[in-house]
């Protein structure tokens, strides 16, 4: 039976890893509850399947540590050995999991693969006397045996192989959702077959109040299809804008140096990075760790990989330069109070109804740049007093080949 | 009104290939986008619920898979001229071995996207050739050497050049012969590097060979003046030009320099009121014989005693000595006063590899004059050095294993040489070879050694195209494949330290430098990459006594020339050129200007014998043994000629080239210390094979109303409105119930020149690489649907026999008044506040109204998903090939339509720019690319609200009409009347 469970937790987990992203930042996915639907139904089926896999693959580095090693390192990291004022949970700074919240410590997986080829001298000096003041606050008072770091080095480096574990799924709308359209269908069959139920009224309510709220999920969920408000995810560096732009005040152009000329913002590349990290190394909040990986990727020549957040369909053309150089918008007026964001998030939904109420009310700078005296009518008429502004959309600005060629 | 026609079917008024076809296909086209035998299948109610049910599903499928997480990688040290978003420009020079032109490439985050003129060069200017432009896309091809072999196993580049060097210096000591065999240098410091490089040897020999060879000039002015140089044609000087069989509009030497010399001087613009006049003797018909104001259809074996007996009228016009030649029943007496009436302003031409024939045209350009002004040949052209006896004494040589060593470069003789199977039997017995290509081709495989070079944008180099005219090739992108320049591995072989690019820039400080008088080095050199050309001026060779001998030679031995049998003429076409890059499918769909064919080469064939023996176009001929290739009637070919395309036919040269159509080079012969390129046989056999051609003359016809005007100088000069009284009076007619639409701020025009116009097709790839136009395949050509937006209309008039030729090139006419925009039932397009015509692709559902209701046929459909779809793998499916794709143009999706935007994405970069300058758009800064491209300046952009732009005057001008402008659809678009030279 304990196999069975396994097999079948093991299923649902596949599901929810194939939903990954969705699940991820729009918890709510009308999509997941298809795929919901399809695995409630696959699930009896998933329960009596052979599963010849899941023990071979469970153990993968037990020829060097044995399997109760690794039972007990996994015990200490979640604090589960009872150790009395000296026990420590890792788990409660190092996440284990995926994390929809940001937490400024490195997760269980970054600090297992630092240290995987590193010695246990090492894990021990950076867990008994780290360096970092950041660090050496909060191993305050740590007292682990010799025999106990081995231990949690054996369960770091099997982490290190396997990975984050999952996000904990977050299914209240969803379940609602579920129970919401079973409801239907039970009530819908007792209409048609069953016949069973006398109170006739029930059906009426369950039929409008679902539907109504099944029709409002679909409508909400299928104008989301395609747009990423509100998303936020986790970059390969803990790079917090709040600090660099809000606290230290730095520029956005500092970083983002093409704004004003050319079509893309632009990333900075690493080198714009180690201007001022060459000697800062130490972040307030994040300690040594983040900041170390700048200074590695600098010096090994690699490229970061950046997810990017803001991403508009590719028949659609934006240029920077246009709104930041020569209409002279604040970044902020797109992209939300960056400032204030530690892990940025995306404020508008980028959809083109959005573009397209902003170029009807923005005016131009119709007096201070000699190019807008090609349009003479509406120079003309200005003079007159017939009108007071120009909007974009006055100059062509929601045509369609503005922004689609 | 003269009455047009698109072929000789239409003329006849028979149906041809085309309507044949359209016939079959009305009654099953509905389901064509299935499979025939789904197609068969009656679909029913459930058929319809099944597939409705599966796309509702898999939609719902899609929708719910994760959504893609996209990177945004930035430099770890990011180069201080790179900005993301932005093009970088790099001057550099293009030449093949052929073709010369000095460029701009523009590349966007590190990869060039499209080759623009440069306009800093006197030779070429602004404009550019087809051939020009699709080069960056040869760039991405899949099929290119990736690294050098040995046979056929891989090899590193140390290993191979140990083993070369070895090899070499064991030849040397045993004092075998080294040959380095290439196509023509015409860079000076490779030509130093070459001579360094044989220095090292005790018994080596250089011989370039030119696929299309011109050889019979160069021995020709060597015989006469004593120098083997092939002389600049200056058409920009001249009143009069007889040109025999030199396509020099098309692909004849530097087709772009001729074309805007040549169009200088047929412009009727800015006061300019005369016109030179253009006589053609051909046998095919080519781009330049299109253009003529008169073209008389010859024999090629006529030539000879045409020439013969011009030199003689005039000889005895002038009081010269006059020679005893046969005499010609050809009336030419009216070409004799025109020349005679412009002694020294006139040029006469051949095009024909007979060195005779050449020398009898030198000798009327001595008697004219004409070396004073017209034929420079103290600025000769340094193109095309090959001569052809070196070649065949190269021959000689290696099937008698004179030579040890053999190193090749650039040049493909397994294909394109006449005697290919002795020279590639041959190849084996010798001791080393190497083969130098960029691209793929039959030679390759054939050496012990393949050494692939970088393609030309990858790779350094100079070319001195005219004495003084220098320019530089600079890398715009890091080699792709583990290549190396041809320089370099000379320079490795020589067991030289420094690099080309080293061994380069000090060619130039030791060389150009002390010229400038500029201060220091690094300046000079910037500078000069910068601008892509340096001019300096140079001693001038004296010319020794000109020498009579030869020429009185030539012309006591003129034989009449053959009346009877075929006689069958080779010729490079104007999209493939020689063969060299017939892997490009931009070249390979791009339609032969004049017989508007793509796809195929065939043998043209006169209507008049067409008739006789009973030929259609697309019947399969016998000329000979194994020598099969489908007929085409061109009207204008000469009777008794057969006139076939090189370049076809590859059989190792990648996807697109190979088994297209047939190679005609080893039909070729070597007769008289020259490679002919043609043969005669006694008579042609029909088959009963017949073959479906991709022809695009007939495609979205206007169905022959009054689209094309002309008239004659002297009409001209008695009314500039001539043949343009249509224009008065619909522009009478015009009235609207709606009120005027005034546009506030931008208009923009196109005013195009059929004066100008040669019908060059740079314009047709310019658009093709700009705007991302897919290539379709022969089949889809066949079924009318080439995406080209811009074609360039062909229209005979007169005779079969003798035509006259129009080029119109056409586009979307972006009319005020747009008939397809009132159709569309979606509003995907409408009309933009700056007269654009605009077209949203994500809105359309393709419906195709717009196409039906639009009257000049201009809007294309996507039939398929030309990008990723295995079945149109030509460059748009592997990564590689799609690296040529512009970022700023929408890449289309099945089921859309699409159409000519005028560039919008190139206005939209222009006004942006000056806004961020905080000026006024000038006029000519928006340059759509056919604009850009075009080298005889036939098409002008513009806004039209300013009275003082030159597309404002343009309009003003009496010959500005408009297509179809009785139907008041007001087009952004106007056509200036063609004017020929001719007398009426």
């Amino acid at each position: 039976m304990c196999l069975l469970r396994k097999s079948s937790i093991g299923y649902i987990i596949l599901l929810l890893k194939i939903m990954g992203m969705n699940l991820k930042f729009a918890g709510k996915s009308l999509s997941l509850s298809l795929f919901f639907i399809i695995s409630t139904l696959l699930f009896p089926l998933a329960l009596f399947s052979q599963d010849t896999n899941s023990d071979s693959t469970a153990n993968v580095s037990s020829h060097e540590t044995s399997h109760e090693d690794l039972i007990r390192g996994e015990r200490l990291f979640y604090g589960l050995v009872y150790q009395g004022d000296k026990s420590v949970n890792c788990a409660s700074c190092h996440n284990t999991r995926f994390v929809d919240s940001l937490n400024w410590n490195p997760n269980a997986h970054d600090i297992s693969v630092k240290y995987k080829d590193k010695t246990i001298k090492d894990l021990t000096t950076v867990l008994m006397r780290p360096r970092s003041e950041k660090m050496a606050q909060s191993h305050k008072n740590f007292d682990l045996s010799e025999t106990d770091i081995l231990m949690l080095k054996a369960y770091m480096d099997e982490f290190a192989v396997k990975g984050l574990k999952p996000e904990k799924a977050i299914i209240n709308r969803l379940i609602i959702f579920i129970i919401i359209t079973l409801l239907v269908l039970v009530s819908l069959a007792d209409i048609t077959v069953i016949k069973k139920f006398k109170y006739k009224w029930v059906h009426l309510i369950i039929l409008l109040g679902g539907g109504i709220y099944i029709t409002d999920a679909l409508v909400k969920e299928g104008l989301a299809i395609g747009r990423s408000e509100g998303y936020s995810p986790d970059q390969p560096i803990k790079f917090s804008h709040k600090i660099h732009a809000g606290q230290n005040g730095t520029d956005c152009l500092y970083c983002h140096s093409s704004a004003e000329t050319s079509k893309s913002a632009g990333i900075p590349s690493t080198g714009v990075c180690m201007n001022c990290h060459l000697i800062v190394r130490n972040g307030s909040r994040s300690g040594a760790f983040e900041i170390a990986k700048v200074i590695e990727a600098y010096e090994k020549g690699e490229a970061i990989d950046w997810i990017r957040i803001h991403n508009l369909p590719d028949h659609a053309y934006f240029n920077h330069s246009q709104h930041v150089g020569v209409a002279g918008l604040s970044c902020q007026e797109c992209h939300g109070p960056v400032e204030e964001m530690d892990r940025v998030t995306q404020i508008a939904d980028l959809s083109m109804g959005w573009c397209i109420n902003c170029h009807r009310d923005k005016e131009v700078s119709f007096h201070d740049n000699k190019f807008y005296e090609v349009y003479r009518d509406k120079m003309e008429l200005m003079k007159k007093g017939e009108i007071d502004s120009v909007t974009v959309e006055m100059v062509g600005g929601t045509e369609c080949m503005k922004c689609h060629y | 009104m003269k009455n047009y026609y698109n072929s000789i079917e239409e003329f006849n008024n028979v149906p041809g290939q085309e309507e044949e076809k359209f016939e079959k296909e009305h009654k099953s086209a509905v389901l064509e986008l299935f499979e025939d035998d789904i197609a068969k299948k009656p679909s029913s109610r459930r058929d319809f619920l099944k597939v409705f049910g599966f796309s509702v599903t898999s939609a719902a499928v899609l929708a719910s898979c994760e959504k893609p997480i996209h990177k945004a990688i930035p430099y770890v040290i990011q180069p201080e001229e790179i900005v993301p978003g932005k093009a970088l420009h790099y001057a550099s020079s293009y030449f093949d071995g052929h073709e010369y032109a000095s460029i701009l490439v523009k590349t966007r985050d590190g990869r060039p996207i499209k080759i623009e003129g440069n306009t800093l060069s006197v030779f070429n200017g602004k404009g550019t050739s087809a051939r020009v432009q699709a080069s960056v896309l040869s760039l991405y091809d899949d099929a290119r050497l990736k690294a050098p072999l040995s046979g056929n196993s891989p090899i590193s580049w140390d290993l191979a050049d140990r083993e070369i060097i070895n090899s070499l210096a064991d030849i040397n000591n045993s004092g075998g012969e080294i040959v380095l065999l290439t196509s023509s240098i015409i860079s000076p410091s490779t030509k130093r590097l070459i001579a360094e490089f044989g220095a090292g040897f005790t018994n080596f020999r250089w011989v370039q060979y030119d696929a299309v060879s011109y050889s019979a000039i160069l021995e020709a002015n060597q015989q006469v003046f004593g120098k083997k140089v092939i002389p600049d044609f200056r058409f920009d000087k001249a009143n009069t030009i007889v040109s025999f069989n030199a396509d020099f509009l098309g692909s004849w030497l530097a087709p772009v320099h001729f074309i805007s010399s040549y169009t200088s001087r047929r412009k009727l613009d800015e006061g300019q009121n005369d016109m030179l006049r253009h006589i053609h003797f051909e046998s095919g018909m080519s781009l330049t014989g299109s253009n003529a104001d008169q073209r008389i259809p010859i024999r090629p074996s006529r030539e000879k005693i045409i020439l013969a007996n011009l030199y003689n009228k005039i000889a005895d016009a002038l009081g010269k000595e006059v020679f005893d030649v046969p005499e010609c029943d050809l009336d030419i007496e009216g070409v004799v006063a025109e020349l005679l009436g412009n002694k020294g302003k006139s040029v006469v031409v051949s095009g024909t590899n007979d060195t005779s024939i050449q020398l009898i045209v030198n000798a009327i350009n001595l008697l004219l004059g004409n070396y004073e002004t017209c034929v420079d040949l103290d600025n000769p052209l340094n193109l095309a050095n090959g001569t052809d006896a070196a070649m065949e004494d190269l021959l000689k040589d290696l099937s008698a294993e004179k030579v040890s060593a053999l190193i090749l470069y650039n040049v493909n003789p397994a294909y394109d040489f006449h005697s290919s199977e002795a020279f590639v039997a041959a190849l084996s017995a010798i001791k080393l070879s190497v083969n130098m290509s960029t691209e793929f081709n039959e030679t390759v495989g054939l050496c012990k050694f393949e050494c692939p070079v970088h393609h030309y944008l990858e790779s350094w180099s100079d070319a001195e195209i005219t004495p003084g005219q220098l320019s530089l090739t600079q890398p715009c992108i890091h080699p792709i494949f583990d290549t190396r320049s041809f320089q370099d591995s000379l320079l490795t072989w020589s067991g030289v330290q420094t690099s080309w690019h080293e061994y380069l820039k000090n060619s130039w400080k030791e060389n150009y430098f002390p010229l400038s008088k500029q201060s220091g080095f690094e300046a000079f050199w910037t500078g000069s990459l910068k601008d892509g050309v340096y001019a300096y001026s140079g001693e001038k060779l004296k010319s020794p006594e000109i020498q009579y001998g030869s020429i009185a030679a030539a012309l006591e031995s003129v034989d009449p020339g053959q009346e009877e049998g075929f006689e069958v003429l080779f010729y490079p076409s104007v999209s493939l050129g020689n063969g060299k890059h017939s892997n490009n499918p931009w070249l390979m769909e791009l339609p032969d200007p004049v017989a508007k064919l793509c796809w195929d080469n065939v043998a043209a064939i006169s209507p008049m014998d067409a008739e006789e023996l009973g030929i259609l176009t697309g019947d399969v001929v016998k000329l000979g043994e194994n020598f099969s290739i489908p007929a085409f009637v061109q009207p204008g070919q000469a009777k008794g000629t057969l006139s076939i395309a090189l370049g076809y036919g590859h059989s190792q040269a990648g996807k697109v080239a190979d088994k297209v159509g047939v190679n005609v080079y080893p039909f070729a012969k070597f007769i008289g210390g020259n490679r002919k390129m043609g043969f005669s046989i006694s008579q042609i056999e029909k088959s009963i094979d017949k073959v479906e051609l991709a022809l695009t003359q007939t495609h979205h016809s206007m169905e022959g109303r009054a689209i094309v005007r002309e008239t004659s100088l002297s009409k001209y000069l008695k009314d500039p409105a001539s043949g343009n009284e249509l224009h008065a009076k619909h522009e009478s007619n015009h009235q609207t119930l709606y009120p005027d639409v005034k546009y506030d701020g931008f208009h923009w025009g196109l005013g195009i020149d059929l004066n100008s116009c040669v019908g060059c097709s740079a314009c047709v790839i310019a658009c093709q690489a700009e705007n991302n136009i897919p290539v379709v395949g022969k089949s889809e050509v066949q079924k009318r649907r080439i995406m080209h937006w811009i074609k360039i209309d062909r229209y005979y008039s007169d005779s079969p026999q003798q035509p006259m030729v129009v080029f119109q090139p056409l586009m979307c006419q972006h009319c005020d008044n747009a008939p397809c925009e009132n159709v569309c039932p979606v509003s995907a397009t409408n009309h933009s506040s700056e007269g654009l015509n605009q077209m949203s692709y994500n809105r359309c559902i393709g419906t195709k109204y717009c196409i039906n209701n639009c009257p000049y046929k201009v809007r294309r459909f996507n039939w398929y998903r030309y990008t990723n779809n295995k079945a149109f793998d030509f460059n748009a499916v592997s990564d590689l090939g799609k690296m040529v794709l512009n970022p700023d143009v929408t890449v289309r999706e099945r089921g859309v339509v699409e159409k000519c935007t005028f560039c919008a994405q190139r206005i939209q970069e222009t006004k942006l720019a000056a806004k961020l300058e905080g000026r006024a758009v000038a006029d000519g800064d928006v340059q759509p690319a056919c604009v850009q491209s075009c080298p005889s300046n036939a098409l002008i952009f513009g806004n039209m609200n300013d009275k003082e732009s030159k597309v404002s005057k343009m309009k003003a001008d009496p010959r500005n009409y408009h297509l179809l402008e009785e139907l008041h659809t007001l087009p952004s678009v106007g056509y200036l009347t063609k004017v020929r030279n001719v007398e009426e």
